[in-house]
């Protein structure tokens, strides 16, 4: 990982004194087969089919995630398959104009939302902690709810496919064509409330995603050495905090708007379908990102392996990475460089679009620098990985030309932006995966592959792809716009239209091919090596297939470096390294520093559980409530929904003392509810700045909306200024006051007298929640009339939410307080609660100051 | 003038040797200022892109074969951001050259409406008495930029011309306006670019350039033609 | 704890000095076309074009300011903020350098 040489273990050790680093000393062997048994039973899955809803285990779930996306990877490729049918011939009658509209605006959909997120997320999720040296991820119960929303919400989309109300409005859902005037019935709704809901699950992904790479590496692991893979999906999982937000947003204000009539795109009522883009893309542009990183991070991985080298240019990497984290978020107007914005604003987008191929470039010549440096062997991942070469670059450079605003002018809305955007995403995501698949099935299976197939796959397929899509440049630029389902008067599109659609089919032979070569090798293939490729990341120090607990002990330092990783296994497997074994009879793992890895405490995991399918089951039933316009019954759907969240917290508390974990000799850590700052500590900042991100987008729309919408003017406001003051003083009164309370509580839960503090906090926080309610229902102007009205109350929505959250977090303080959880150091939940209750303050104080100087209080 | 030909000829050469016949939709077979522009930026773009990708190429097949030790501030630095940065400033530098002279500054002598809705144009033009309705044809002059300010009824649309001039969206509650000109009189196609539901794929319409001394008197008597068969939703 | 997530945020400074001025240089353009800001005169140009130029200044001083503070370039542990100060000045250079040779709305 560092150091290339190969240094014996004692030497190594001495540089990492020198250099300032720490040691751990190894733990007495133990019986490796013992600890295994031990191990098994406190980590392993429910039996039967239990197991299966119960089931938290990282493995599992990343697998389950990853074989789920395979199945909607291949549905919406029968969808693109009939799309290519009914283009085939010029007045193909195979689909109406209805269906092939919900056709292929569900392809789109379900590739983005339903097939290349979660297949990521499951990458992430089975490999990191393999790769980081731990044996789960941060929140276990976390990544099942994940896979259940993502599971429901897809199975959502999918059932309204198959009963022929699927959304048509396009993946992009542009109103006002999404808005209930033109887009009656529920299929929008069914977009809207189907993607919020599988983006719950993204939330959720990145948040644990992000944690588990800042504070469960392997001791010793510093953050500047870790595997490149962890630093791509680092930068995905911030990604998807900043990111999905904007889209959430939006679909909530279309959702509302759609079922309550509040006017946020309407322009006859103040609205802007250019707010709409605005948040789409702000999302739309990083998603190509968040896709393309994590495959990019599966090529830094693979490429120095196949070619017996490491790779070139770590540093430069990493800032190229930070480099894509940000600038994506700068390139999104060029989405909508036709919608009449100014020239020099197009003008920044163009710049920050080529910009954005910069820190690609560095990463593509970082690449093939490495395969200079050393031998490459094609092995089949490498196939796949030219596959890469060949195809991403031809769509990166597309991409330049329509980041040049003229070219975009013509090139927007063309089949030329279809050819652009399938070379950037089959090329940039769907070869990298599959070089991913190919290089990780023995790992994940035990087995060795079938000869033969696989090649026969990967040209196939490369065959089919550029016979697909190369042909779609030349099809744009002669005219053919997007979306259109039958072209009469064009017969110079037919022969690319025939083209396309012939070699598309061959490319759906070959990735049926490559789906028979993953089974085949799954159920036939013959027991592969340990660690075939001499890969040097701990991901293949382990036994295969992997153990339910990956590593009966964490590598310490001592055991890091390793190069290959097999010389980390067997230490690993007796039980030399931190933390061996289970003798506690609970799911333990390391928690470290951020950014050296020293160990900073032991966390306890809950075990296996249902209550995430539960959970997951209630946001559907709200979901579906929601969609047949049963809009009343939804509060008893949200109340399950709390008291589900209410048990999820109580599963996290602890009535008794935790002595200190002896993780190695000398080395004594304190378990995670006497830490100082736990998993849960990080997470939080993780979902508040998801949540910042929200709040920040509703301050972008209101701006937007006040200042550049062009729309009439809001009428007079009906309130007078001096009756919402008040209100507005007293929520955010409350708010400060609660923020002051759980300070005192936590001082006064040291000497075991909280109680007053927590009832005072309760009590305030219900009484700024009661301030907002009044002013919500009381004293605002009607949110239908205008869109200052309805963003106004939004605002009041978003603030009345989080007093409702602290309300909750000190009720739920009492309840600890009453079961003696809040004594002796052991502070439960009043450290999230203050992160919690001072993020409203904040909010309440912007969203109140935002409604003053937009005028009319 | 002469030269100007000599490259239109040129430029639809290649791609109707490619696709054989007839490219009323094609932006590659310019019949105007704007369109001409665009299309010789793309093949400025494309010679440049395909040198690049040879490169990238190249670059790839090398390293097959014995281990060379290469610094690894060439790769990133040199040729990752060096190289690559000055391509693309020369490539940014060409876009905004070109969109800043098609940009419509000032306003044109001929100004014209586009209205669209769900599926139909309605057209507002100088006729030889006042202003003229058309559905579905647009009357221009010949020879001079024209300016057509684009607004949508119901959705968003978009206003296409390929052989005249890139597109700008209809969106309702907002006047866009688009330069364009046909160098030479005839019919030229257009469509609506932007989804905008059932009937999208069936929002053709024309723009009917006039030589400019028959122009405003000819817009008459097609624009009955036009409008026997049209009616608005 | 502390050094690690110290060391994060000045990696992320460059970038995030960027992200900062990009967007309120847009917010003025956007809002500065909307308002009528560029028909106000000053000696230096338009009120409209003097306030997005002050941001993009302050902004490429601040990324200039970190690439004095951050010199190391020894180990990739110092070199990470350098660079992290490098990406914000270049994007910042490069992607706002339209506002002075452009027209602005």
């Amino acid at each position: 990982m560092s150091d290339p040489t190969a240094l014996g273990r004692e030497s190594r050790a001495a540089a990492r004194s020198r250099s300032g680093a720490f040691d751990i000393p190894e733990n007495p062997p133990q019986r490796a087969l013992a600890l295994h048994r031990a191990l098994t039973a406190v980590w392993a899955n429910d039996p039967g089919w239990r197991g299966q809803i119960t089931a938290v285990n990282h493995t599992t779930l990343g697998l389950r995630f990853m074989a789920t996306a395979l199945v909607f990877f291949a549905i919406g490729g029968i969808l693109a398959m009939l799309i290519r049918t009914q283009l085939a011939t010029p007045e193909g009658a195979f689909l109406d104009t209805e269906l092939y509209n919900q056709i292929f605006t569900m392809h789109g959909s379900i590739m983005m939302f339903l097939f290349a997120i979660p297949m990521l997320e499951g990458l992430g999720i089975y490999m990191l902690p393999k790769m980081l040296g731990t044996r789960d991820m941060a929140f276990p119960r976390l990544t099942a709810l994940g896979y259940w929303c993502y599971l429901f919400g897809g199975l959502i989309m999918l059932g309204a496919l198959f009963a022929g109300v699927a959304p048509r409005d396009g993946w992009f859902m542009y109103t006002p064509l999404s808005g209930a005037t033109y887009s009656p019935g529920i299929n929008a709704d069914v977009w809207l409330l189907g993607v919020t809901f599988v983006e719950i699950s993204a939330i959720a992904a990145a948040v644990e995603i992000t944690v588990t790479i800042l504070r469960q590496r392997a001791p010793g692991m510093k953050l500047t050495e870790m595997p490149l893979f962890a630093w791509y999906m680092l930068g995905t999982s911030v990604m998807m905090l900043a990111g999905f937000p904007p889209l959430i947003l939006a679909s909530v204000l279309l959702e509302i708007e759609r079922a309550f009539g509040w006017p946020f795109f309407e322009v006859a009522r103040g609205g802007d379908p250019l707010l709409w883009q605005h948040l789409f893309w702000l999302f739309g542009h990083p998603e190509v990102y968040i896709i393309f990183l994590p495959a990019a991070g599966v090529l830094s991985t693979i490429i120095p392996v196949m070619c017996r080298t490491r790779i070139l240019g770590y540093g430069a990497i990493v800032a190229s990475i930070v480099a894509l984290v940000f600038l994506s978020f700068g390139l999104w107007v060029h989405h909508m460089f036709t919608v009449g914005i100014p020239h020099m604003a197009l003008a920044f987008f163009s710049a920050a679009s080529l910009l954005v191929a910069v820190p690609t470039a560095v990463q593509v010549f970082a690449w093939i620098g490495t395969m200079w440096q050393g031998r490459p062997e094609l092995h089949l991942p490498m196939y796949h990985v030219l596959g890469f070469f060949l195809t991403f670059v031809m769509g990166g450079l597309t991409g330049v030309m329509l980041a040049l605003v003229p070219f975009n002018w013509q090139a927007h809305d063309t089949a030329f932006v279809t050819a652009h955007l399938h070379y950037v995403l089959i090329g940039g995501f769907v070869f990298p995966i599959m070089a991913a698949a190919t290089y990780w099935m023995p790992q994940i299976t035990g087995r060795a592959r079938i000869r033969g197939v696989g090649e026969a796959a990967f040209w196939i397929i490369l065959i089919g792809f550029h016979g697909t899509f190369f042909v779609m440049h030349l099809t744009g630029l002669l005219g053919m716009p997007r979306r259109i389902d039958i072209y009469p008067d064009n017969p110079e599109w037919i022969w690319l239209n025939l083209t396309s659609s012939i070699f598309s089919f061959v490319m759906t032979i070959g990735f049926a091919l490559f789906a028979l070569d993953l089974f085949l090798q799954a159920t036939l293939g013959k027991r592969s090596a340990r660690n075939p490729w001499q890969a040097p990341t701990l991901d293949w120090a382990l036994a295969l297939p992997a153990p339910a607990y990956n590593f009966a002990s964490l590598p310490g330092p001592r055991l890091l470096t390793g190069e290959p990783a097999r010389p980390a296994l067997l230490p690993l497997a007796r039980g030399e390294g931190v933390l061996p074994g289970a003798p506690r009879g609970r799911r333990e793992f390391l928690v470290t520093s951020i950014g050296a890895a020293r160990p900073d405490h032991v966390a306890v995991l809950p075990g296996n559980t249902a209550l995430p399918l539960w959970l997951a089951g209630a946001i559907a039933l709200f979901v579906l409530l929601m969609l047949s316009g049963h809009y009343i019954w939804t509060l008893p759907a949200l109340t399950l929904v709390a008291a589900l969240i209410w048990r999820w917290g109580r599963g996290l508390t602890t009535e008794q003392d935790h002595p200190a974990v002896e993780a190695a000799p000398g080395l004594s850590l304190p378990v995670h509810y006497h830490a100082h700052a736990s998993l849960g500590h990080t997470g939080t900042i993780c979902l508040l700045f998801s949540n910042g991100a929200l709040f920040a987008s509703l301050l972008f729309g209101l701006g937007f909306l006040t200042l550049v919408t062009p729309g009439p003017d809001a009428p007079e406001a009906f309130v007078p200024g001096q009756s919402a003051i008040p209100a507005m003083a007293t929520v955010v009164a409350g708010l400060a006051l609660g923020a002051i309370g759980v300070r005192l509580a936590r001082h006064a839960v040291q000497g075991e007298r909280g109680t007053g503090a927590l009832w005072f906090s309760a009590v305030v926080n219900a009484l700024a929640l009661l301030a907002v309610a009044i002013l919500g229902l009381g004293l605002m102007d009607d949110p239908t009339t205008h869109a200052r009205d309805a963003l106004r109350g939004v605002l009041a929505g978003y603030v009345a939410l989080h007093a409702l959250i602290c309300t909750g977090f000190a009720a739920f303080a009492l309840d600890q307080l009453r079961r003696g959880e809040l004594a002796n150091g052991r502070t439960g939940t009043l450290k999230t609660w203050r992160f919690w209750q001072d993020f409203s303050l904040a909010t309440a104080l912007l969203a109140g100051a935002a409604a003053i100087m937009q005028g009319g209080v | 003038m002469r030269g100007w030909k000599v490259k239109r000829l040129i430029m639809s050469a290649v791609p109707l040797a490619l696709a054989g016949c007839d490219t009323e939709l094609s932006a590659l077979s310019p019949a105007g200022p704007a369109a001409a522009q665009i299309a010789w930026l793309w093949w400025g773009m494309l010679a440049a892109s395909s040198a690049l990708f040879l490169l990238v190429l190249v670059l790839v097949a090398m390293s097959f074969g014995a281990p060379r030790d290469v610094p690894a501030r060439r790769w990133t630095h040199t040729l990752g951001v060096g190289f690559s940065l000055a391509v693309l400033s020369v490539f940014l530098a060409a876009g905004l050259w070109v969109g800043e002279r098609l940009v419509p500054r000032g306003a044109a002598a001929v100004e014209v409406r586009a209205h669209a809705f769900q599926w139909g144009w309605r057209f507002t033009q100088p006729g030889p008495r006042g202003m003229v309705e058309t559905h579905d044809v647009l009357h221009i002059p010949a020879g001079e930029p024209v300016d057509v300010i684009v607004t949508a009824e119901d959705v968003i649309h978009a206003f296409w011309v390929p052989r005249l001039a890139g597109k700008i969206d209809a969106v309702p509650g907002r006047q866009n306006r688009l330069r364009l000109q046909a160098d030479e009189p005839g019919r030229y196609a257009g469509m609506c670019a932007e989804f905008c539901g059932v009937g999208h794929a069936i929002m053709p319409f024309e723009v009917i350039a006039h030589p400019s001394e028959d122009w405003p008197q000819a817009v008459t008597a097609t624009a009955r033609d036009a409008d026997s068969d049209g009616g608005e939703q | 704890m502390a050094r690690g997530a110290l060391w994060l945020g000045q990696v992320l400074a460059g970038p995030a000095i960027w992200a900062v001025t990009f967007a309120a240089v847009y917010a003025l353009h956007g809002t500065g076309c909307a308002q009528g800001w560029d028909a106000m005169a000053t000696p230096v140009g338009s009120v409209h074009r003097l306030a997005m130029a002050l941001a993009w200044g302050a902004g490429l001083l601040a990324c200039g300011g970190l690439l004095l503070r951050f010199s190391g370039t020894e180990t990739r542990w110092q070199a990470l903020p350098r660079m992290g100060a490098w990406i914000g000045l270049g994007a910042t250079l490069f992607s706002l350098f339209p506002l002075i040779v452009l027209p602005a709305c």
